[in-house]
């Protein structure tokens, strides 16, 4: 590699939180820097044919958990038959059981209160007025939607929230526009990770995100056409980042140049050798 | 006297020994071979040019343990330099108030990292937390307990993870996590150590007396 690559030493302070519709939290990460600079210090200036791009891969991950197969759907509501069908009572449960024999004793004729034992205030406060009440706070309750529908197009990240979503740009290319990751050509002097903040700092939303690693998770070159090829540059080879969003972006992407798309829409979008090299490193889930 | 319980102690052991011929031929084949003295006819035992002398015994072949001392010692961290670098000792801490979710999580975490080689030193929790939900009254000032929530948390400690493995291994745990589990991944300390030991107070307030 032409690039000059320090290696940093960071030690890793990250709190994630991922709570139901709510997306993450706060990431802290501190940084410390040590340079490692025995190996390669090569400037670009003494010549490769290639110029260098840092491109980032950002996610937006999964905010829910994905549905059921109708398969695993049977076999979890049998277990959770089983398992209440081999539990034992609960507090409550007793106490609703002793309530109701208590309602039926006081029925009969013959009943006296003396020969009950000493229960204090229960009388006033029944498990089953508990039960009620329990039961009209679960009715205020409305929890969020679990899929919007097709109402979201593909420039919203609101999108798909079982699974992961990467995000892709209309960039011009030469005297093309093509969709890609967003990607940013490198400087002499700064690493490729800062290449890859640095076009992640491009984009016109204000997105917060967190870099997985130091380390590039993929790489693809290209060759200019044979027009533009001037006697420098033959190529350009492009590294890939990846990073994590954190904060949940509601601001309205233009619909023609931003796309939030899952793994297998991705053939619909990219080129297919540079689908090939991305499919390497995007999971799906 | 002692002539007469001798000569009964050989005819009783005449008598034993007629039934112990009786018993397995390959004990017959000792006792008429060989010399035998009449005290090792009480026992069973198998004579040592037996083929299977010894073969039950076994715990020569385990390793050897030494006395467990009180105290481990905490790891040391290690630097390599260049592309190699590896992380000291993290503490994957996984929690949530839903007890299945976060010991399936921990041990998923814990598999997944069998299954990518990576080291892991100890898997362990933390005593469970009890948190009382009270809640002020409609009308009053009293407050009621509205609910008793759990607090679990379930600790992996990982050891000399690569660098360049790190990225893959946080998205994987990332995209896996449950709705209500907490993830955190840090470094280990010495307080972290510390914390899961119990405060002996009867021991600290005598050596505060003793400094006193």
């Amino acid at each position: 590699m032409a690039a000059p690559f320090r290696c940093i030493y960071r030690p890793l302070w990250r709190v994630i939180t991922g709570s139901g519709r709510l997306t993450v939290g706060m990431r802290n990460i501190s940084f410390t820097e040590n340079h490692f600079s025995a190996t390669n210090h090569k400037t670009a200036s003494v010549g490769s044919p290639w110029t260098l791009h840092g491109a980032v891969c950002l996610q937006r991950l999964p905010v829910i958990s994905q549905d059921r197969n109708p398969i695993e759907e049977e076999f979890s509501g049998l277990m959770q038959q089983m398992e209440l069908e081999r539990s034992l009572l609960s507090d409550h449960e007793l106490r609703l059981l002793e309530d109701a024999a208590r309602m039926s004793r006081k029925q009969e004729e013959d009943y006296d209160s003396d020969e009950e034992e000493d229960y204090g205030d229960k009388e006033i406060v029944t498990a089953q007025d508990l039960e009620d009440a329990w039961e009209q706070k679960l009715k205020q309750f409305h929890p969020a939607q679990r899929s919007n529908g097709d109402k979201l197009d593909v420039s919203s990240s609101e999108r798909c929230l079982a699974d992961s979503l990467v995000l892709l740009i209309k960039q011009d290319v030469g005297s093309q526009k093509v969709w890609l990751l967003p990607q940013v050509q490198w400087k002499a002097g700064e690493t490729l990770r800062q290449t890859a903040e640095r076009a992640l700092a491009h984009l016109p939303a204000d997105v917060k995100a967190t870099f997985l690693g130091n380390a590039p998770c993929g790489f693809y070159k290209y060759k200019y056409p044979k027009d533009i090829q001037k006697e420098g540059s033959v190529g350009a080879k492009v590294f890939f980042f990846k990073a994590v969003m954190c904060s949940p972006n509601h601001l309205p992407l233009e619909k023609n140049s931003f796309a939030w798309v899952k793994k297998d829409e991705l053939k619909d979008f990219l080129t297919p050798e540079y689908l090939k090299q991305v499919n390497r490193f995007i999971m799906s889930l | 006297m002692n002539y007469l319980t001798s000569i009964k102690k050989v005819i009783l052991l005449q008598n034993t020994r007629a039934l112990m011929c009786a018993a397995s031929s390959v004990q017959n084949e000792l006792l008429t071979t060989q010399k035998v003295p009449w005290g090792a006819l009480l026992t069973n035992r198998q004579y040592r040019s037996m083929p299977t002398h010894g073969i039950g015994k076994y715990r020569h072949l385990l390793p050897k343990t030494l006395p467990k001392k009180k105290k481990d010692k905490i790891q040391m961290k290690q630097i390599k330099a260049a592309s190699d670098t590896e992380f000291g000792v993290l503490n994957v801490c996984v929690s949530g108030y839903d007890m299945t979710l976060v010991e399936h999580y921990s041990q998923y975490i814990h598999n997944f990292c069998n299954h990518l080689d990576i080291k892991v030193v100890e898997s362990y929790a933390l005593p469970t937390k009890t948190t009382e939900v009270m809640v002020m009254q409609d009308q009053g000032t009293k407050m009621y307990v509205d609910g008793i929530l759990k607090t679990y948390e379930r600790f992996v400690q990982i050891s000399e993870m690569k660098a360049t493995l790190c990225p893959i291994f946080m998205e994987v745990l990332l995209k896996n996590q449950p709705e209500g589990v907490q993830l955190c991944v840090k470094e280990h300390t010495e307080a972290d150590f510390q914390s899961r030991f119990k405060a002996r107070p009867e021991l600290e307030g005598l050596i505060a007396k003793m400094n006193n």
